[in-house]
């Protein structure tokens, strides 16, 4: 059997899709996640092999994250950043109230930092 | 010569309402969430505990235990087990180490248990905290200190106890009867049409000498506890059905609503779905739709209810499930029977605690619907062996009947309840010429 596959691959020549080919192949941009409606956003590594760190976020952006990440309001995943924020202040937690008034605001993401990515 | 009977009234009032899906939706959330709501809402009535317990220790989180400082700690609680199966076994390339004693229990004398809050967990050691009696899910709060092995010693456990309860109505001197029925199983080979009718005959005046009549004018109310019906497994494969299969898998339905328009017609009922009934199956179960029974639900005595399901009669508050929590619980830890499962998850506080672990469950984000946070007076579980019941008591005076509900189709038996005293007995129903018909 190992010898058999082995002439095989002497037969036909051995060829690695590139990951240029791959690429225009499927588009991960549009590809629905179970139970979500929104398009997902891009992967830590986007298909072009670039990695997909945004290193430049302002001061707001900054403080958005720490709100993410202060693990006293709940876990960030799955929930919008002003869901969450909403959930600790019934819950009684007191969030900032200039978290709310940022992501009110709008022009900010409004997806926690891991959003579309797990 | 038969004179008029009145059946007796009560007064009724539905708290499902917690256990309703109604603005609650999927949007990729996942059951950390849940866990999170869980864990913050035992926590503040934990730590109000703590200082008549513990007066004189600290509370700390788990990232800040020192080692050899005695302090209080405040988390759930994580059973590791051996013998849990889990879904990755099946990619895994070696073969499962310890092969399946029994395969209804998965416990092991090596699993432990692991305290966790948002900043850390750590390993519980000690025989104060048996891990055969807890599972993962419960919050409680532990005295102990850190050992030197990164352990922490468990000293005392505080676990939430029984809720507060409602004040128990003012004795009516009145007899009033609620049937509690479950796994009734129409369509499957177990269930025996002759013995439901005579239940449902019983229940409705039609059978028995006036005694018995004057005691079935008392029943005010009948709860079917789940498993209403089975439908054959061989048609829930996901293929398209011909027509005569689809008449198969209507028809224990068909029949059911035949049986419970008898009942409707004279007396209120509540149906709760089951794990085998045509509802979703994680919980909290949504009622059954009315449009499954045209027949019975024309009448405004029926009511579809939820799973877990909580009422009122004439001030007197009922909890009840169709039997997962308590299977489950079976199934991951140890209890001398049906009832002290029971009995653990109204002093845990919590209806299912191993609920998203082992058990189906909505992703909440907000909540937690299986939090007690009222003590019913008659908790009863239903699907389940044998007939059981206990009464116990709260350290508040608290006072609660628990009742396992057997499965009719298996044994014949429901359960008669007493709202006056709480008093229950066991309705047994044969059909076999040894047995007598109504006890």
């Amino acid at each position: 059997m190992a010898s058999n596959s082995g002439n095989m691959k002497g037969f036909y020549r051995e060829k690695k899709p590139t990951t240029a080919k791959k690429s225009s192949k499927k588009s991960p941009s549009n590809a629905a996640t179970l139970g979500s409606t929104a398009a997902q956003t891009p992967a830590l590594v986007s298909d072009g092999g670039k990695p997909d760190l945004k290193d430049e976020y302002d001061e707001k952006e900054t403080l958005l994250r720490q709100f993410d990440l202060n693990m006293a309001y709940g876990p960030c995943i799955g929930i919008t950043r002003l869901a969450r924020w909403e959930r600790a202040q019934r819950l009684g937690l007191n969030p900032q109230p200039e978290i709310q008034s940022l992501l009110k605001s709008g022009n900010v993401q409004t997806e926690s930092l891991w959003g579309g990515r797990i | 010569m038969a004179t008029r009977m009145e059946r007796v009234q009560c007064s009724y009032g539905s708290l499902d309402e917690t256990f309703e899906i109604r603005k609650e939706m999927f949007h990729g959330q996942q059951y950390s969430q849940i866990y999170f709501a869980r864990l913050h809402l035992m926590r503040t009535l934990l730590y109000s505990l703590v200082p008549h317990w513990k007066p004189n220790f600290p509370v700390c989180t788990v990232l800040e235990l020192e080692e050899d400082k005695e302090c209080v700690i405040v988390g759930t609680l994580y059973k590791h087990m051996k013998l849990k199966p889990c879904i990755l076994d099946e990619y895994s390339k070696q073969k499962s180490v310890v092969p399946l004693v029994k395969p209804h229990n998965f416990m092991h004398s090596d699993d432990y248990l692991v305290l966790e809050d948002e900043s850390g967990r750590v390993k519980l050691s000690g025989n104060i905290i048996p891990p055969s009696e807890y599972v993962t899910g419960i919050v409680v709060a532990l005295l102990g200190k850190e050992s030197g092995a990164g352990d922490f010693l468990v000293q005392d456990v505080l676990d939430a106890g029984l809720p507060p309860q409602i004040e128990f109505p003012l004795k009516s001197g009145e007899d009033k009867y609620v049937v509690l029925v479950s796994g009734l199983r129409v369509g499957s080979s177990t269930f025996n049409p002759l013995q439901f009718q005579l239940l449902v005959d019983h229940i409705t005046g039609h059978l028995g000498d006036e005694k018995d009549k004057s005691i079935a004018s008392k029943i005010v109310r009948v709860v079917f506890a789940g498993n209403l019906v089975e439908i054959p497994q061989r048609l829930l494969n996901g293929q398209t059905l011909a027509s005569t299969d689809l008449t198969i898998m209507s028809d224990p339905i068909r029949e059911l609503d035949i049986l419970l328009s008898q009942i409707a017609a004279g007396l209120p009922l509540d149906i709760m779905p089951g794990h085998s009934d045509p509802a979703n199956f994680s919980l909290p179960q949504q009622s059954l739709h009315g449009c499954l029974f045209p027949g019975s639900s024309a009448y405004n005595t029926f009511r579809s209810c939820t799973n877990p399901h909580c009422f009122e009669l004439d001030n007197v508050r009922f909890l009840g499930t169709s039997g997962q929590n308590v299977d489950d619980l079976e199934k991951y830890s140890d209890a001398k029977d049906k009832l002290e499962f029971m009995e653990r998850t109204l002093r845990w506080r919590h209806l299912a605690p191993t609920a998203p672990n082992t058990l189906g469950c909505f992703p909440y984000t907000e909540r937690d619907p299986f939090f007690i946070e009222s003590c019913p007076h008659v908790y009863f579980v239903g699907n389940q062996d044998k007939f059981e019941t206990r009464i116990i008591k709260g350290l508040e005076g608290q006072l609660v009947r628990l009742i396992c509900v057997p499965k009719f189709s298996e044994t014949g038996v429901a359960v008669m309840l007493n709202l006056r005293d709480l008093e229950c007995h066991a309705l047994s129903f044969g059909t076999n010429s040894a047995h007598n018909n109504a006890e």
